[in-house]
């Protein structure tokens, strides 16, 4: 009956144009970019990267090189040689005031110092160029740049978070698709693993291993596998589930009597399937990495000196903070907006990949 | 005839705002119940017919769905105009409802007695010890065996076809003027349906009450309605009473859900018959017959304009070119 | 019920024995001792000191001494604090966490939940986005953040709060206020997310139609028919929530001096303090163990639909 036929044809036809076909992705990126929160993150995230892997080729100062005369100095826009001056005059101040009343003599001493200081710093500030520099967020006790020390921390921090996701996802989805794959002793033996780790307070059991290392090892190294080797609990778990749930569907089930094999199905079929849900766990681990690594190096238990991490700075920065609290504050607000936009971005992945998801929350 | 109509249904709107657009669900619905009527409402899924009733009971989840016209009088009132509580003071007790899947309509938290004996004590004022009284008495009504001793189980010691028949008890336990059954056999065994319809039946024959069944299943209707809707994209396309719609068929539609129904008289060679083509997403349509593109005999009037409901005969009308003004 | 604890009961005890062996074995391998750090001592002081505490024999009979005295409860002697025992340390430390950690957990509980709850009921509206903006906040913010900055703003520069001590005598109970703040913070927001989004999901469920339906009150829909199911998933949640209590109050221990088995913790892992290790990952074992047999049961007793058999 051809009449039929032509109708079956115009029946897909005419409401086509109501009806667009779109890919899960496409469909799934779509929904991102109408989340504003999302967006923001995304951009938030994507200029952090930009600025902190791009370091090297941006005009920032050294992160390394200190100057004793521009100790904590305070966030300015004007030159730190002036900014330096401006202090030591005032303190100058303090002290004969401090001196008059007390009639003290040892004050006399800093009060010598202060005024050659003042001297010093005269004869150099229209000559010498490092007075020229300007340090927006301010310097720290070692008078090192803040805001280089920042993007020089964002960096480990942030490749600490990217690397420790990596990993962890890896050990996740081959564990997880092991054991739901094949199931039996190998998936009672990996999950009895997992329930074991679980069971283990486990930021402690980093600090137990970062605490055994022998001083002056290369300590982010350690960390970076001490993370993964813990993390990727929660993802094999997922994995493990949605292996499972997708292994007795039709579309496995077809697959399978077209004869493909165990290796076949796992890579073509089930994980491409699961890939929305590795995604957003991954991206809602990413932040937690970084917390857990700055928390370690905040405790003295992870990134040790010369190096620095966010952790490593908030904690030098709660040293001072009553005096100096730009040394807390710079680095404690940067390593939140970067958290918080990760935060926002994974929620917004998990709402756009997965809008059934029972997991939100 | 007109005074033991008890419930009007003129002209419902109901639309969900949705990211893609605006979804018409229900558009332009009428319909009249009469005391102890039993009137099918037949569509496939996406037709409209659950939240039209959804739209009498003001339960449509809003956002994103709203009423965006028309009037449900019942027993004279227009429910759309009443206050929370007036309309509260219905749901329940003069218009109760059972839904599709029984395994998620009782709350699995609560004991069957709890969750009766609320509706009653609610409506009725009875204390509680009356209460769960007639809660047994109706599931006894209900063919629950051993009631005094179920009604303190939960939900989950239940069957799918039990808690359906718990869901019909608890309905039925203020004696309500309407009943109004969602697909309540859908998602139970076939053995199981026939007694559940049965009960439906039987029940609302001895209590009085006018049903409203709806379902996607020409086959359900046929041996229990009075008259029968037939839904299709939000719409009514064609009404009548069953032996009409049974025997005489006028919308295409209509006419291709009976031909794809399986018959037991007519031994037949042939392949079972069925509708070419899928039913239209209801999202931004335009202004037409939304048939049309599956419709054998669609016409180029068809695809411009929603055809106007003809009127056949008394509560006999049939939205469709073919009839009326188009021929 | 009662096979179900028992039961419940005796799988803890492989849990807890491989904890402890894997932990014992693990700081055992680790290069350096306890003693390593401090100046060299001479050769048979520093084999006294290991007779003394039996670091000369082999490494099983060790492990087995070590067992035993565990199995009577005895965790050995401090290789730093020369005069103490691990239980005197732990002991005394032991209730300052406990009593931090409930506390914390039991805020971040309540705030969560009434947050979770108004937001929920006012989905979509500001009150909502305000809730969960600032629940993604607590989130992101990290304990050692909040701890210092509140600490800067409400003890060093307004001076409404001491900056640390333990319901020392003159502050008072109000040393405990920036603690748990902190310690709250992340949980409170998590719990707030959650029991928001269970809310939604259960007020859109059939059962609550089926609620609806009867003609019930929008209050008593709530009250009697969301509230149960859409707080089952917080219970589920206590476990961790009480396992990153007492993770992160190893943070907040620190930042604010409290004397608890965090800072102890801290203080042993820089000093190699072997047993303290060993003694303080036992407790947290123990502890986390009984948080979780505790929503385990709490979970059964609030689902009809779990029975233990």
């Amino acid at each position: 009956m051809p009449s039929i036929d032509k109708n079956n044809d115009r029946a897909t036809n005419e409401f086509n144009q109501y009806v667009k076909p779109v890919s899960l992705w496409a469909d799934a990126w779509k929904r991102l970019r109408r989340n504003k929160m999302a967006v923001l993150g995304m951009w938030i995230v994507a200029i952090y990267m930009v600025v902190t892997f791009g370091a090297a080729l941006l005009p920032f100062k050294s992160y390394t090189e200190q100057e004793m005369l521009h100790i904590n100095l305070p966030p300015s826009f004007k030159p730190a040689g002036v900014v330096a001056l401006g202090r030591l005059e005032e303190r100058k101040v303090e002290l004969e005031a401090a001196i008059t009343r007390s009639g003290r003599a040892d004050l006399k001493q800093d009060l010598t110092r202060i005024e050659n200081e003042i001297i010093q710093l005269k004869g150099e500030v229209d000559t010498d160029p490092k007075h020229k520099r300007v340090y927006i967020l301010g310097t720290d006790y070692l008078g090192r740049d803040m805001l280089a020390r920042t993007i020089y921390g964002g960096q480990i921090s942030i490749m600490i978070g990217l690397i420790g996701t990596l990993t962890a996802a890896m050990i996740g989805i081959v564990l997880g698709s092991l054991g739901g794959y094949l199931g039996g002793w190998v998936d009672n033996l990996i999950g009895r693993f997992v329930d074991l780790m679980y069971s283990l307070p486990y930021m402690l059991v980093v600090i137990i291993i970062m605490s055994m290392l022998p001083t002056g090892s290369n300590s982010i190294f350690v960390l970076y596998i001490a993370i993964a080797m813990i993390s990727w609990l929660t993802i094999s778990r997922v994995v493990r589930g949605q292996i499972i749930s997708l292994k007795n569907s039709e579309f496995v089930e077809a697959a399978r009597s077209m004869g493909a094999g165990s290796g076949r199905i796992i890579f073509r079929h089930l994980l491409p399937n699961s890939l929305g849900i590795i995604i957003i766990y991954s991206t809602l681990q990413f932040p937690s990495f970084i917390m857990n690594e700055s928390f370690l190096s905040f405790l003295g238990l992870g990134v040790s000196a010369p190096r620095a991490s966010w952790g490593t700075l908030v904690s030098e920065g709660v040293q001072g903070m009553q005096l100096y609290p730009w040394r807390l504050l710079v680095p404690a607000v940067s390593m939140t907006v970067f958290l918080f936009a990760m935060n926002f971005l994974g929620d917004g992945l998990r709402d756009a990949l997965d809008p059934q998801s029972k997991n939100r929350n | 005839m007109t005074d033991d109509v008890i419930l009007q249904v003129k002209d419902l709107k109901a639309y969900f705002k949705l990211d893609e657009g605006l979804l018409k669900a229900v558009d332009g619905v009428s319909f009249d119940l009469r005391k102890g009527e039993t009137l099918g409402i037949v569509g496939e899924s996406g037709s409209g017919k659950s939240v039209t009733n959804l739209a009498i009971m003001r339960l449509i989840p809003s956002p994103p769905g709203h009423i965006a016209g028309g009037e449900v009088v019942f027993m004279g009132d227009d429910i759309l105009k009443m206050s929370d509580d007036g309309i509260r003071k219905i749901r329940g007790n003069k218009i109760s409802m059972i839904f599709q899947d029984p395994m998620t309509c009782l709350n699995p938290f609560l004991k069957i007695s709890t969750q009766m004996i609320e509706t009653i004590v609610l409506h009725q004022g009875l204390d509680k010890k009356a209460a769960k009284e007639k809660a047994v008495d109706m599931l006894k009504l209900a063919g629950i065996p051993a009631p005094e001793k179920r009604i303190d189980q939960y939900p989950h010691q239940f069957s799918g076809g039990m808690r359906q028949r718990v869901m019909i008890a608890m309905a039925l336990s203020c004696e309500p003027e309407i009943l109004i059954a969602d697909e309540p056999t859908t998602a139970l065994d076939v053995t199981i349906q026939a007694q559940i319809l049965e009960l439906i039946n039987e029940l609302s024959e001895r209590l009085g009450t006018a049903v409203i069944l709806i379902t996607h299943s020409l086959g359900v209707v046929a041996g229990m309605c009075d008259s029968i809707c037939v839904m299709y994209a939000g719409r009514i396309v064609e009404r009548g009473t069953a032996d009409e719609i049974f025997s005489d068929p006028r919308h295409p539609y209509t006419q291709g859900l009976i031909k794809s129904v399986p018959r037991l008289d007519k031994v037949s060679t042939q392949r079972l018959y069925s509708i070419p083509g899928q039913p239209p997403n209801v999202i931004n349509l335009p202004d037409c017959c939304p048939f049309f593109p599956r419709c054998e005999r669609a016409m180029d009037v068809c695809k411009t304009k929603y055809p106007k409901v003809a009127e056949l005969g008394d509560k006999r009308t049939v939205a469709c070119w073919l009839y009326g003004e188009g021929k | 019920m009662s096979r179900f604890i028992v039961r419940r009961f005796l799988s803890v005890i492989p849990t807890l024995f491989i904890i402890v062996t894997l932990s014992f074995f693990l700081i055992r391998l680790a290069p350096g001792g306890p003693f390593s750090g401090e100046k060299k001592l001479p050769p048979e002081i520093m084999a006294n000191i290991m007779r003394k505490y039996h670091m000369d024999e082999p490494l099983v009979k060790q492990y087995f001494r070590y067992m035993g005295d565990v199995l009577q409860f005895d965790l050995g002697p401090s290789y730093r604090y020369k005069d103490q025992t691990v239980n005197d340390l732990i002991g005394n430390a032991f209730p300052v966490s406990v009593m931090l950690g409930t506390m914390a957990l039991g805020t971040a509980l309540l705030l969560g939940t009434i947050v979770g709850i108004t937001s929920a009921l006012k989905q979509n509206k500001w009150q909502d986005y305000a809730a969960m903006s600032v629940a993604v906040l607590g989130i992101s913010v990290p304990a050692f953040v909040v701890g210092p900055i509140l600490m800067l703003i409400f003890a060093l520069k307004l001076k409404w709060l001491p900056t640390s001590g333990w319901l020392s005598s003159r502050a008072g109970a109000l040393t405990l206020i920036m603690p748990i703040i902190t310690l709250m913070m992340p949980y409170f927001a998590y719990i707030a997310r959650m029991s928001r989004g269970s809310l939604i999901e259960v007020m859109r469920s059939d059962y609550v139609r089926t609620a609806r339906a009867k003609g019930l009150k929008e209050s008593v829909v709530i009250r009697k028919h969301v509230l149960k199911g859409a707080m089952l998933p917080i219970v589920t949640y206590l476990g961790p929530a009480f396992s990153g209590i007492i993770t992160g109050s190893v943070v907040v221990e620190q930042i604010f001096v409290i004397p608890g088995i965090g800072r102890i913790f801290v203080q042993s892992a820089l000093n190699r303090d072997y047993t303290v290790i060993m003694g303080d990952v036992i407790v947290y074992s123990i502890i986390l163990i009984a948080a979780n047999f505790v929503v385990d049961i709490l979970y059964g007793l609030l689902d009809p639909r779990i029975s233990y058999k």
